[in-house]
């Protein structure tokens, strides 16, 4: 069970590995070793990152790696189609070879270095089989042995399957991102289109604000409705997905651009034809990595969108209201005990409203009530996961810290108080709260609609 | 002395208990021109078809250009028949939905990349440059010839291949398409092996063999 | 020149050649597909347009005078026609509902024509408090109405070119009101055409105190316990009528099943016979022929290439067929629900794909023995006329 949950970690750095080794032919051997060492590199580096800087650290500083490899790789895919219709001069220089000497090792230990990385998280939580000693010589067997191989593997990969210079970087990078898709917290692609849905909407509410009209009545229904979609989830996805897929179709385009050998001094015809169809096949060929990468980013973004971890989500238990309006949760009832640290969620109802809210204890020994939904998407409300809570609806993880503070995709906290039998709740409180917060997140975006 | 174009040693060929070929061991030299003659049923088609890699042979051993045939896949035989050997056949076998150019460029495109101008170029060169967009219905059995010539020439073979290939032609036309492979071969120096039943075509040649039944009979050397 | 575009070029020679033949097939591809594409057009936009009509009614259960027939939809979907004003009495009908111990959110309607300037328009009176419970996706652009006050219908704001805040005069037949527009209402349905007010003002125009014409029912229960509470319902009602809502719309469900079955199976028919007949052309075609294959495989062309070649053709037919089916089907699709449903159909751009599926599957599975014997023909054979 563990072992298959590693296993997307483990894929990618065999995937890295064969990758690497495909683009830098020339010096297998060193590479294979240094691939191999980078992983247990990262691998220890992450083991003692979690040990000396318990919380969201390491996590973040992992991300942040991984999102500046990507980054860099569309500095370096913009660079490849600018340059891809220059005819290659016949390597006189050396500088292209010198420039390899560099980047190959570069390319190489830093893949293998996260990806040791990004394997190392898994062993992170709670639920982890192994304490980090035995878990960190695990990996590097694996890692060794993965290096080996993709070695071994990649030499038997057809001789005419090759890659071009940023199609490998790129295929490392698909499959770092892919690697990282699997882990919620390592996610990228929810917060790239978070930050692409965040930007597009504060530039229209400027844009609204200062140009146009503010809340005209003249506007027309159908206009809101093309103003609605601006704000809408779908803008931050279909931007995010632009700016996920995009340097991998350059890379691609670069590739397809490429110029094709002179032939215009050979005589014979039949040979200047096979000459030019070999390398069209030759080009060809080069496309497979990043349209592979194309492949793998989808899946990564699909990850992202459809992450596949089980949250602690428990069916909301109806309460009631008495007559003095007072909702009370006992704090041990049934199976329910509200100071286990996880998510109880709750439904009231009233007339034709329903209320979901959740109570729990957080890690600072506090209880909490909230409603299940934020001030700022729609109310699809959180599940418990490792350390956080997840708003459904944009993905955002929430330390368990911060929960019962308001503000951003924190859940809406609700005053209550706290007696020894349990915790006492407002009706009214809570149905204002709800419907004020509902109004202003699910009612309106729809409406748009 | 180079290695011989076609090399055949024990070379049968069956048709389930017809013997075809009887074990046949032949040599022949790069640049040189063979005619084969016989009568009908002797063996000559079959004989060129396991030259050119269209059948495989039942026993012995072919190596033509130094490949050894029967070690090639299927598809082995098909890319060594598009680099090495053009062929010509008695009855054209022209695609007749597609232009003279259009089925030298069929070859091409087989072979590598079409290329139309060098089709042209090829058709100017059998001396069909005013009938490059006629269809094959449109041509004389002569013109069809010729360009049937140009296309078994455009990838610059080294064995040109003809089973018959004057056998419909008056006596006019079979001169004028001899006399085009003749220069041909003086330019690209390709080996030329030619089925025929007649005399006078077969003197064209460099050497002349003899089959009968399957065997090889008779070798008569012309010229060296 | 490019190979590929040489390749294209080739297959339309081919086909060409034999325009007959690719006519054939081609009217084949395309009948398939566009008979694909009309059944998923019409069962597509007329099941929506069924259930949205039932959706956008908002209750479940709906009481009528018995008098009246109901009225139900909008467009062609209309479920039926008021023949008769009717009314029921509003007292009645609340003692009847508290007596029978049903919970139900209720509204009370009643609908009647006022006149404003020199023509009649549709005004639905209603107490704005239930509406804004049972019809949550009222988008109201401007405030609720007080006293005095009125909503209009989108539609009908447009082309009286009216807006919050104007002030409109509705003469009924008792008095006549001035009444103040707080706000335009959309919601997509037949709601879009009228003028909303209070119910006991328009009660009082109308001079109709206490008379409704429908009193919908939004009861908490499902399929048969619904049934039930109906049933219930109806001996305490005894001049009018109660319905489920799903019930007025099971004619429409009805018709449009049965037109999905003869066209499901009219397509199922006619999929069958193009496959046989593709796979028929497609034989005698490569049978003709075999020459010109074996010549392809003898000039160097390896069978991978070859058999290239032939699906070419059949995925070219394929597109073709599938590009020209969408457009017949939408035609279809069009004249089906028109003549049956009365109603246009939507348009539904993504059924291309379907249709080019359709087509592609068609021609490439109707192909496949023929392209097996391509890839095994021998050269030799077919080149010696065998
Ligand atoms: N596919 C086949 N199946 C059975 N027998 C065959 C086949 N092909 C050729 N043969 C037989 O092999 C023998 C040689 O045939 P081949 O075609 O080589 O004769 P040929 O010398 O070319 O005659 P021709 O001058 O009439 O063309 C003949 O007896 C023929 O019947
Ligand atoms: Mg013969």
């Amino acid at each position: 069970m563990f072992a298959a949950k590693l296993l997307p970690q483990l894929f990618a750095f065999f995937g890295i590995a064969a990758v690497v080794l495909r683009g830098y032919p020339e010096r297998r051997r060193p590479l294979a070793v240094s691939v191999g060492a980078g992983f247990a590199v990262g691998a220890a580096v992450a083991f003692f990152l979690f040990r000396n800087f318990p919380g969201s650290f390491p996590f973040e500083l992992i991300r942040t790696v991984v999102g500046a490899s990507f980054f860099l790789f569309w500095g370096i895919a913009v660079t490849a189609l600018y340059r891809s219709s220059e005819r290659a001069l016949p390597d006189a220089s050396g500088r292209s070879s010198r420039l390899d000497a560099v980047a190959a090792p570069v390319i190489a230990l830093g893949a293998a270095v996260t990806a040791g990385a990004l394997a190392a998280c898994r062993f992170s939580g709670n639920d982890a089989p192994l304490g980090p000693v035995p878990a960190l010589v695990l990996l590097l067997v694996i890692g060794a042995l993965l290096a080996a191989a993709g070695f071994f593997l990649e030499a038997k990969l057809p001789e005419a399957l090759t890659v071009s210079r940023a199609g490998t970087l790129g295929g490392v990078v698909a499959l770092l991102l892919l690697s990282s898709s699997y882990l919620v917290r390592l996610d990228l692609f929810s917060p790239l289109s978070m930050k692409v849905m965040k930007g597009c909407h504060d530039f229209v509410h400027q844009f609204m604000e200062s140009v146009l009209i503010p809340d005209h009545l003249f506007v027309r229904p159908q206009i809101w409705g093309y103003i609605g979609i601006l704000f809408s989830k779908e803008v931050g996805f279909w931007g995010g997905m632009v700016i996920w897929f995009t340097p991998f179709l350059l890379v691609a385009i670069a590739v397809r651009f490429e110029l094709l050998p002179s032939v215009g001094h050979i005589r014979q015809g039949a040979q200047r034809r096979k000459l030019l169809a070999a390398a069209i096949r030759q080009r060809r060929m080069k496309l497979i990595v990043p349209l592979l990468s194309l492949v793998l980013m989808a899946g990564a973004a699909y990850r992202s969108s459809f992450p596949d971890v089980e949250y602690w989500d428990p069916k909301p238990i109806p309460v009631a209201a008495d007559p003095s309006g007072d909702v009370f949760i006992p704090r041990k009832g049934g199976e329910v005990d509200l100071s286990d640290g996880k998510l109880h969620k709750y439904l009231l109802k009233g007339g034709a409203r329903e209320v979901r809210f959740f109570v729990m204890l957080t890690p600072t020994g506090k209880l909490t009530v909230d409603l299940d939904a934020c001030a700022i998407c729609k109310p699809d409300g959180y599940g418990q996961g490792e350390g956080s809570v997840i708003c459904y609806y944009c993905k955002t993880l929430i330390p368990l810290e911060t929960v019962g503070k308001p503000g951003g995709c924190n859940p809406v906290p609700v005053a209550f108080s706290e007696k020894p039998d349990g915790v006492h709740i407002n009706g009214v409180t809570l149905v204002n709260a709800w419907s004020t917060t509902v109004q202003s997140t699910g009612a309106k975006k729809e409406g748009g609609k | 002395m180079t290695v011989p174009t076609i090399q055949t040693a024990g070379l049968t060929k069956g048709y389930g208990d017809i013997c075809a070929l009887k074990p046949l061991d032949l040599q022949v030299a790069e640049g040189e021109w063979l005619s084969v003659m016989g009568h009908s049923g002797s063996g000559k088609s079959t004989l060129m078809n396991l030259v050119g890699g269209l059948d495989r042979p039942s026993g012995g051993s072919l190596s033509v250009g130094g490949q050894d045939l029967s070690a090639l896949s299927e598809d082995g035989l098909a890319r060594f028949r598009r680099e090495f050997v053009g062929i010509i056949f008695q009855q054209h076998h022209l695609v007749p939905y597609l232009s003279a150019v259009e089925n030298v460029m069929l070859s091409q495109y087989f072979h590598s990349v079409p290329d139309e101008a060098e089709a042209r170029l090829a058709l100017e060169r059998v001396g069909l440059g005013h009938r490059l967009k006629n269809r094959p219905g449109e041509l004389s059995g002569g013109e069809q010839q010729r360009v049937c010539i140009a296309r078994a020439i455009i990838n610059s073979p080294k064995l040109l291949l003809g089973d018959e290939p004057t056998g419909n032609l008056d006596h006019k036309s079979t001169v004028m398409v001899l006399e085009l492979l003749k220069e041909l071969r003086a330019e690209d120096r390709f080996t030329v092996v030619l089925v025929t039943h007649n005399e006078e075509v077969a003197a064209w040649g460099d050497r002349t063999i003899y089959l009968d039944d399957g065997v090889l009979v008779r070798e008569e050397r012309l010229r060296s | 020149m490019n190979r590929r575009r040489w390749l294209i070029k080739l297959l339309l020679a081919a086909l060409a050649h034999r325009t007959g033949r690719t006519l054939l097939l081609l009217s084949v591809l395309a009948m398939a597909s566009s008979l694909a594409t009309a059944l998923g057009v019409v069962s597509l936009s007329m099941g929506k347009r069924v259930s949205e009509e039932v959706r956008k009614y908002g209750a479940n259960l709906v009481v009528v005078p018995a008098a009246a027939r109901l009225e139900v939809g909008s467009g062609g979907l209309n479920f039926g026609a008021i023949s008769d004003p009717a009314y029921l009495d509003q007292g009645r009908v609340e003692k009847a509902l508290a007596s029978g111990g049903l919970k139900a959110e209720r509204s009370f309607h009643l609908r009647g024509a006022l006149r404003m300037k020199d023509a009649d328009v549709l005004v639905e009176g209603v107490n704005f408090a239930d509406v804004r419970r049972l019809f949550p996706w009222w988008q109201l652009r401007g405030g609720w109405p007080g006293p005095g006050e009125t909503v209009v219908g989108s539609d009908l704001a447009q082309r009286l070119k009216l807006k919050a805040g104007d002030t409109v005069e509705l003469t009924g037949t008792a008095q006549t009101l001035k009444l103040k527009v707080s706000g335009v209402v959309v919601t997509g349905g037949e709601e879009d055409d009228l003028f909303f007010l209070a119910l006991p003002e328009l009660q009082g125009a109308l001079g109709l105190p206490g008379q409704l014409t429908e009193v919908r029912l939004l009861v908490s229960a499902e399929g048969d316990t619904l049934k039930d509470k109906a049933a219930a319902l109806q001996p305490l009602l005894p001049d009018a009528k109660v319905r489920e809502v799903r019930q007025i719309a099971r004619t429409s469900e009805g018709l449009l099943a049965k037109v999905k079955l003869l066209m499901t199976l009219v397509t199922a028919v006619v999929l069958i016979s193009a496959g046989s007949s593709v796979t028929g052309t497609m034989s005698t075609t490569v049978l003709e022929r075999s020459r010109e294959i074996g010549l392809m495989k003898a000039i160097g062309g390896t069978r991978w290439e070859v058999l290239l070649i032939f699906c070419g053709e059949a995925l070219l037919l394929g597109v073709v067929g599938g590009v020209v089916g969408y457009l017949l089907g939408s035609g279809i699709a069009v004249f089906i629900t028109r003549t049956v449903f009365s109603a246009a159909p939507e348009f539904i751009p993504w059924l291309s794909a379907v249709s080019l599926a359709v087509s592609l599957f068609l021609a490439l599975l109707g192909s496949v023995g023929p392209m097996i014997s391509v890839f095994k023909l021998d050269p030799v054979r077919s080149l010696r006329g065998e």
